[in-house]
């Protein structure tokens, strides 16, 4: 009913040529080829706040922007550089950054707990953990890889790993209008995991797991899965003995988009936040369904300077300044996008004295007297 | 009845495009004819024309029919007309089936040939149930001159008063300490800016003084028996602590209560302004009686108390701390329902701030401080006691939203326009109206929506989708308000003292139990369902109970009013008629059959059925069956029976439809 709520919702909406209500009145007059050409098409980040409030319950983020990227690909349109290159490596190795597969298990070296591979030694197991390509590669969420690892063996979970086998999900690419490169990856994990036996995915990615949630299964790829913080949550009865150590701190938590907006989960986090003694929870004055996006989904992630040049600015930025001003000493997330991002945005804002970012997996691992202490 | 005596005549009606342009109707006729006891059996454009009587009629006369089908529409609509065509033909009235074609056929199916293939199954069962009918006479009864009306806000108000005026008694239920309901909270009302208190309190004076009004505030219908003509409403009194019989309204206790200070939230006020323990609602309440609220009255919460109220009322004695709930009963032969609406509680849509920020208000809260017995006098003034100086009024706030109303709330454009006026001219704000569209159809509100064009009210077509702090004490403007405005194409960021959001109205606390208690159905919204949206938008499901105002949709003054009317003559029209008429179809017991299991007796809703204690069998009260088939359903030994629904009837419906 083109109220423009799309639009005033949209954290980048008044800097995009063609924002979400505009988007859909040239698709009403048959008119999407003055629109593929604008950056704009590059800057929805995927963080479902205009697909929630919209009144006639448009699906904007997961339908109308793919398909308008979709038709900017298919039209021959080259998306921004830094992207093409992490389409690229995508393709080729199965991650975003071009890494090879055999690195996948760097971030386990050395570890001392136990860690299954499944690759190497099938075996059936009750939780198969997707690692994901950030804590598989990236050096600080390699720590929060690690203390996961911690948990679940101090839990007595039988857990596995794809090791050297896994691969992305593909669910940026997808949001990016990559549906063909989406589905190849959607068909190599499907018979990947088709090959192991386990009860549950655990993940800690929450794009991921909103693509294994929501996508896979349109793809007859059905298969349990669980956000961390959601399957921790729901042992916290097991975990609570293990808190011991307090951690002092005013701690104010990050809804990240996928399993907040996307999938209205809420609470776990919480939960598991206010379980670690010593943890004071405070709010930031967006929270929960109205939380402002850290500007990584949807591809933001490898835009950001394409975004930053076209949006005036970069979300986690103005995110970090919601968190300064709970007073908070600790910004808590449960992302792996959102741990770089709001490092990076701590130190814009020269606040690394005054606020760290450290993951609820690190938090919880500190208070069990298992963490290696990340962000700390 | 011998079968060779029965001679069946067919209808088919085309119903214009209606039925004919889906179904062949002449191929159904040709089927019809070759049915057993079938003699004639044609298609006419209207059967429900005079000239499609008249088929009818000749051929009952010149073939000697004794019993009709017509394959038309719903019986809802014409079932009545064709049962006075045989009855014009002298046949007996119930000698007649209807097979619905259009509504159950014609109007749901896409593929014409198995719509065709169901139309053949509806009037064969049609033809195979009404070989099996019986002749039946209606009973009649009396109508009790008396209308319960359920809601005091002027819908309520409106209608009682036209049926008073009428001559009939009425009883006036209102849940609230005080009649007058939503329009009581407003100061003008759009778009000719009347004062809604000059209009509406001689109307409640009219309602306390009328001889033949018996006015019940504080009170809840319990229960509700019977049916069209003759119900038993059992009325639940709420104590308000003090006599209504005995109280002058003289105000005197509210000055001596021990509580000095304004310390409750006033509910009338919406909790912008305060109360004590007893109280009157708004200065013009009626009746003028003050309530006494046990929840925070010292006397009633502790026992310990200097009781000055007692003291102040002195030799009136009108206070009464030992007042327990009590029920009344009534006998009523018509009920309207008017328990109007509540606003939609905008808390959900985090991003308007309403509750995180002191200066968003709903629309509700805003009539209270415009009006001059409201908590402001009069001013438009914001929480801290600032003069705005730029009001933004948020349109379609729950409403036209598929997160949670999806109707329009149809009043909203014409309340914030109203608003708009006010604002600017009691303090002179600038006001910016954030509308998705202006909805402006009624008498004189085109020209009030230039008028306030004119007065320099803003328009920015686009919903607002963040408000943001800006200042808290006012040094600059308070709130920022994010909007795409759409005719611009840009998103602007105005910045605002005072955020109004046009919040949606949605059916009353309570209008399930409502619902329940009167056996009328409601739209998926909620809000109470005509019988037909058109031809009986007054009347319910449930004969005799009628409906008027929000609580059947929302809906602005004038409208709930001429409704209001509107289901005052209805209730008339049955009243004044004396005998109620009732159908036949209602259920009996074979007394031979029955073993007095009395399993039909708790399972009645309308509690008609009572054991003969001497002859251990059950007895069906036939003034109070409304035929809804549940004993039959339920009797174990099959000794209940149900006219125009008989066992013989319904199987031989079901062979015509499984035979196709």
């Amino acid at each position: 009913m083109q109220c423009g709520l799309c639009t005033s919702s949209c954290p980048l909406g008044d800097a995009m040529e063609y924002p979400p209500r505009r988007i859909i009145a040239e698709a009403w007059n048959n008119s999407l080829e003055r629109v593929i050409h604008s950056p704009s098409v590059w800057m929805c980040v995927g963080c479902y706040t205009c697909s929630l409030r919209c009144p006639r319950e448009i699906d904007l983020t997961d339908t109308v922007w793919p398909a308008v990227r979709d038709y900017a690909l298919q039209e021959g349109i080259q998306p921004p550089p830094e992207l093409r290159t992490a389409f690229q490596n995508l393709y080729l190795y199965g991650n975003v950054f071009g890494y090879s597969p055999r690195k996948r298990l760097d971030w386990a070296r050395n570890l001392e707990v136990t860690v299954r591979d499944l690759s190497k030694s099938p075996e059936p197991v009750e939780v198969l953990w997707l690692v994901g390509c950030y804590p598989s590669y990236h050096p600080r969420n390699q720590v929060v890889a690690r203390d996961m690892a911690r948990i679940l063996t101090a839990l007595g979970v039988r857990w596995g790993i794809l090791g050297k086998e896994e691969r992305a999900l593909g669910d940026c690419d997808r949001l990016f209008g990559e549906e063909g490169l989406f589905e190849m990856l959607v068909e190599n994990n499907r018979r990947l995991f088709e090959r192991f036996k386990f009860e549950k995915i655990v993940l800690l990615d929450p794009h991921a797991y909103r693509a294994l949630e929501k996508f896979y299964p349109r793809f007859g790829a059905s298969f349990p899965a669980e956000h961390y913080t959601t399957f921790l949550a729901s042992r916290l009865d097991q975990i609570r003995p293990w808190l011991k150590k307090p951690i002092n701190a005013r701690v104010t938590y990050h809804d990240n988009c996928c399993v907040g907006r996307r999938c209205l989960c809420f609470d776990p986090p919480r939960q598991l936040l206010q379980a670690i003694p010593g943890v004071e929870l405070v709010e930031m004055k967006r929270n929960r369904e109205h939380a402002l996006c850290c500007g990584g989904g949807g591809g933001g992630m490898w835009l950001d300077a394409f975004i930053t040049e076209h949006g005036g600015r970069r979300l986690s930025d103005v995110r970090i300044q919601h968190a300064l001003e709970t007073g908070a000493d600790i910004l808590a997330v449960s992302c792996p996008f959102e741990l770089s991002r709001f490092e990076d945005a701590v130190k814009v804002a020269r606040a690394e004295d005054r606020l760290k970012v450290r993951d609820i997996i690190e938090l919880l691992a500190d208070s069990m007297g298992l963490g290696e202490g990340g962000g700390r | 009845m011998m079968a060779d005596a029965l001679r069946i005549g067919v209808y088919v009606c085309h119903c214009g495009t209606n039925i004919a342009g889906v179904l062949d109707t002449a191929d159904l006729a040709r089927f019809a004819s070759g049915l057993p006891h079938v003699h004639v059996a044609r298609d006419y454009k209207y059967m429900c024309s005079e000239p499609g009587q008249e088929l009818i009629r000749q051929d009952i006369r010149e073939y000697g029919l004794n019993r009709i089908v017509v394959a038309a529409c719903s019986p809802h609509l014409h079932e009545a007309t064709f049962r006075k065509v045989l009855q014009e033909a002298g046949l007996n009235p119930y000698l007649l089936a209807i097979a619905n074609i259009r509504e159950h056929v014609a109007w749901i199916t896409a593929d014409r040939e198995s719509g065709q293939k169901r139309a053949r199954a509806q009037i064969a069962a049609a033809v195979g149930r009404v070989a099996r009918q019986r002749p039946l006479e209606p009973s009649s009864y009396p109508v009790t001159p008396r209308v319960l009306v359920v809601g005091g806000g002027i819908a309520g108000i409106q209608a009682a008063l036209t049926l008073a005026d009428a001559g009939k008694e009425v009883i006036l239920v209102e849940r609230e300490p005080t009649i007058g309901g939503h329009m009581a909270k407003f100061d003008k009302t759009f778009p000719t800016l009347d004062c809604a208190a000059c209009i509406l309190t001689p109307k409640m004076s009219a309602v306390k003084e009328h001889p033949r009004i018996r006015l019940l505030t504080y009170s809840e219908v319990e229960s509700v028996q019977g049916s069209a003509g003759r119900f038993k409403v059992k009325v639940r009194r709420r104590p308000r602590y003090i006599r209504e019989d005995l109280c002058v309204g003289c105000l005197q206790c509210i000055e001596a209560c021990v509580f000095k200070a304004l310390k409750i939230p006033n509910e009338f006020d919406l909790g912008l302004a305060k109360r004590k323990p007893i109280y009157l609602p708004f200065p013009q309440a009626v009746p003028p009686v003050p309530v006494i609220d046990p929840q925070t009255c010292l006397r009633l919460r502790t026992g310990k108390c200097k009781q000055t109220c007692v003291e102040a009322c002195a030799d009136r004695q009108a206070i009464d701390f030992e007042q327990q709930e009590w029920i009344e009963e009534y006998e009523v032969g018509a009920i309207i329902i008017a328990t109007g609406f509540r606003t939609f509680d905008p808390t959900p849509l985090a991003y308007y701030g309403y509750g995180r920020f002191p200066e968003v208000y709903t629309a509700l809260e805003v009539e209270r401080l415009l009006n001059a017995s409201g908590p402001s006098g009069g001013e438009i003034v914001l929480r801290d006691g600032a003069t705005p100086r730029v009001v933004g009024i948020v349109h379609c706030v729950g409403s036209r939203d598929h997160n949670y109303h999806p109707y329009c709330s149809r009043v909203c454009c014409m309340y914030a326009l109203k608003l708009a006026h006010l604002i600017r001219e009691r303090c002179g704000a600038e006001v910016y109206n954030f509308y998705i569209d202006i909805r402006a159809p009624g008498k004189a509100f085109e020209e009030f929506y230039e008028r306030t064009q004119k007065e320099g009210v803003h328009f920015v077509r686009g919903k607002v989708g963040e408000v943001e702090r800006l200042s808290t004490n006012g040094d600059g403007l308070r709130l920022m308000v994010t909007v795409e405005d759409s005719l611009l194409g840009r998103v602007r960021k105005i910045p605002v003292d005072m955020l109004i959001l046009a919040v949606a109205l949605e059916p009353a606390e309570g209008a399930e139990q409502v619902r329940q208690l009167f056996h009328i159905s409601c739209s998926s919204e909620g809000f109470f369902l005509e019988k037909h949206p058109k031809l009986a938008p007054v009347n319910t499901a449930s004969d005799g109970v009628f409906i008027a105002g929000a609580c059947q949709g929302p809906k602005d003054i004038p409208d709930t009013v001429a409704q209001a009317d509107a289901a005052a003559a209805q209730a008339l029209a049955l009243i004044d008629r004396g005998v109620v008429e009732a159908e036949p179809n209602i259920a009996w017991v074979d007394e031979n059959v029955c073993s007095g299991c009395r399993v039909c007796v708790s399972l009645c809703p309308f509690d008609a059925i009572t054991p003969d204690e001497e002859k251990q069998v059950a007895v069906i009260d036939p003034t109070l069956c409304k035929g809804c088939g549940t004993c039959v359903a339920a009797c174990p030994s099959g000794a209940a029976h149900q006219d125009l629904f008989s066992t013989e009837e319904i199987l031989a419906e079901l062979e015509g439809i499984l035979a196709q």
